[in-house]
């Protein structure tokens, strides 16, 4: 007799979220798969790279990350040509010179340059603020307005700001990124209140990353969990895509700036190790990892 | 179920200042009111009372004393405490409590003996906190067992299981739950207690209530003989006095997997529902499981 390889299904699935319109719409999630066991269900689509770009020249990024946009990090609209022409599915724009602890940009400032940058870019755009919650309040605000329509994918939400920075999301047309401190249960709070204006296929779930070495195995339980709690156990509070930030977390480590060969190594792994866990979005600095990581997506590796 | 009112604990600024000066009316209002509520032993929890342990706790047995004849459960780590507690508890006294720690067997357990106690015996051992049901039997029957060679009957002895928040590591209360269930077959004859506000410790405040209900109500069925408890949430006495039928009935529905349309439910019964499913872990905790 034949064998035939046992099959799991599961009741739930995560929803697909479009980002982008018109051409440049790209969609993420949608599987009612574990991460990359394709053979399990339908993949409506495969997990999607983003490479980074940061409006502030690239300050205290590593050498080696730098290295391929040496020419054109202080042009923040060529970069991310340069990333789309490298291989990226998208680009995720970090306004880090927004930071009130840093070059201190302004709100119109970083909304001038997503507005160029969604207009001359072939491709859909993620906005991230600096980080700090009430001047993100403002500089995705702004973000928000001025790029009115184009369904941008806009964070971070968190538990502090998330009433005025969804109000700004809602009424402009875009998605949004649920950020919490790797906590299931803050995690499922903050997309439980999201959901209450916004449908979850606008919503995106940052549980944040961690790098190797620096916490990845605490970002690795959570993504896993909340595949599980979604897809297995049909939760649907916690069946959004997940977006793994993670680039930025591995380049800052000691060990990336030191040396090429470790960021590289320090990237890939984190990236690689994130994708088993569930991530559906992952947003890296080094475009040879971002070629890698389509590879082993494209179960090529 | 038996009620052991946990209102007098040191934790309380309140209550903490009124024994840091020895003034009698704050602990007394309390001790009355708890006995007014419908508690059947009054809890004193001092905590690891490092000054002046054997003074602060005969002050407090005999000021609570004054005003309430009910039995004291005295709680406390401190063996010197302890004692001198004891000695002055006119009824019988619940010894809260030893464990299988061996600080516990050889400095606690003696005292249930001289003083002819009943004692809480948790399942913690020199290991901590056993994590699932079946490595809480395993300790259980041990410390049990060297409990019995002591002298203390399982008639003597109350389990406590040790209840964990929900909000902290949701998988630890059915566990607990599920202990209960089994816990006549392992252990003919013994009692059992849990620290019931423990649940929702690290809820926010207004929602720490129904939790502690439906736990209440849930292991009530399990056939939990007692609890440690806010028996001035008059809700949850009416609980316990076998009030809010409706609430009961749908609880353990609930736990036996029955279907329950939630939406279609008053305000209230719909929050006992959704309550019991967290609490079973039917569905994963957040701070807003009331509001999906």
């Amino acid at each position: 007799m034949e064998y035939k390889a046992p099959l799991e299904t599961y009741s739930g699935r995560v929803r697909a979220v479009t980002i982008g319109r018109g051409k440049k719409a790209l969609r993420v999630g949608g599987s009612n798969i574990l991460p990359l066991h394709y053979f399990e269900g339908a993949v409506p689509n495969r997990p999607v790279i983003a490479l980074e770009v940061d409006d502030n020249g690239a300050a205290g990024w590593a050498g080696s990350a730098v290295e391929p946009f040496r020419d054109v990090v202080h042009d923040p609209v060529k970069w991310a040509g340069r990333c789309m022409e490298l291989g990226a599915d998208l680009v995720c724009l970090h306004l880090e010179g927004t930071d009130p602890h840093g070059a201190n940009r302004t709100a119109a400032e970083a909304a001038g340059l997503a507005k160029k940058m969604v207009q001359e870019l072939d491709s859909p755009l993620i906005v991230y603020g600096c980080g700090d919650d009430k001047k993100d309040v403002e500089v995705l605000a702004a973000v928000a307005e001025i790029c009115r329509g184009e369904n941008l994918l806009i964070g971070p939400a968190v538990k502090e700001n998330y009433e005025a920075v969804l109000r700004a999301i809602v009424d402009n047309g875009h998605c949004i990124i649920a950020q919490t401190p790797i906590d299931i249960n803050l995690e499922k709070e903050l997309n439980v209140k999201l959901l209450k204006q916004l449908p979850p296929d606008r919503i995106v779930i940052d549980p944040l990353s961690s790098a190797l070495g620096y916490g990845m195995e605490y970002s690795f339980t959570i993504m896993e969990r909340t595949r599980q709690v979604g897809v297995v156990y049909g939760d649907t509070a916690m069946q959004m895509p997940v977006i793994a930030d993670l680039g930025r977390e591995c380049w800052k480590t000691n060990q990336a700036k030191l040396d090429r060969e470790q960021g590289m190594l320090w990237e890939s792994i984190t990236a690689m190790s994130l994708l088993l866990a569930g991530a559906d979005i992952l947003v890296l600095r080094h475009p040879e990892n971002c070629r890698l990581l389509k590879e082993a997506i494209e179960g090529k590796l | 179920m038996i009620l052991i009112g946990e209102n007098i604990h040191i934790i309380s600024r309140s209550v903490s200042e009124a024994v840091r000066n020895r003034d009698a009316a704050p602990i007394q209002a309390l001790a009355s009111a708890q006995a007014v509520a419908g508690a059947d032993y009054l809890d004193l929890n001092l905590g690891p009372a490092r000054r002046e342990p054997e003074e602060v706790a005969s002050w407090l047995v005999r000021t609570v004393q004054e005003v309430a004849d009910l039995p004291i459960s005295l709680d406390t780590m401190n063996p010197l405490a302890m004692e001198a507690g004891l000695k002055l508890c006119r009824k019988r006294a619940l010894l809260n409590s030893a464990s299988g720690k061996s600080e516990s067997r050889e400095s606690m357990m003696p005292l249930a003996v001289k003083y002819n106690t009943q004692v809480v015996i948790s399942v913690i051992t020199d290991r901590g906190c056993p994590p699932d049901v079946d490595s809480r039997v395993e300790s259980i029957m041990e410390t049990v067992a060297y409990a019995n060679d002591m002298g203390i009957a399982n008639e003597d002895i109350w389990v406590d299981p040790i209840v964990l928040p929900v909000s902290a590591d949701q998988k630890q209360v059915s566990e607990a739950l599920e202990f209960i269930r089994i816990l006549p077959d392992l252990l003919p004859g013994v009692k059992s207690v849990v620290g019931l506000s423990n649940v929702s410790n690290g809820t926010p405040a207004n929602l720490r209530g129904v939790l502690n209900r439906t736990y209440m109500v849930m292991l009530e069925r399990n056939g939990l003989y007692s609890a440690i408890a806010d028996v001035l949430d008059g809700e949850l006495v009416e609980l316990n006095s076998g009030g809010l039928k409706d609430a009961r009935v749908l609880i353990h529905r609930v736990m036996d997997g029955e279907p329950v349309d939630a939406e279609a439910l008053p305000e209230k019964e719909k929050n006992y529902v959704k309550t019991a499913r967290i609490l079973m872990g039917d569905a994963l905790y957040s701070h807003a499981w009331l509001e999906t």
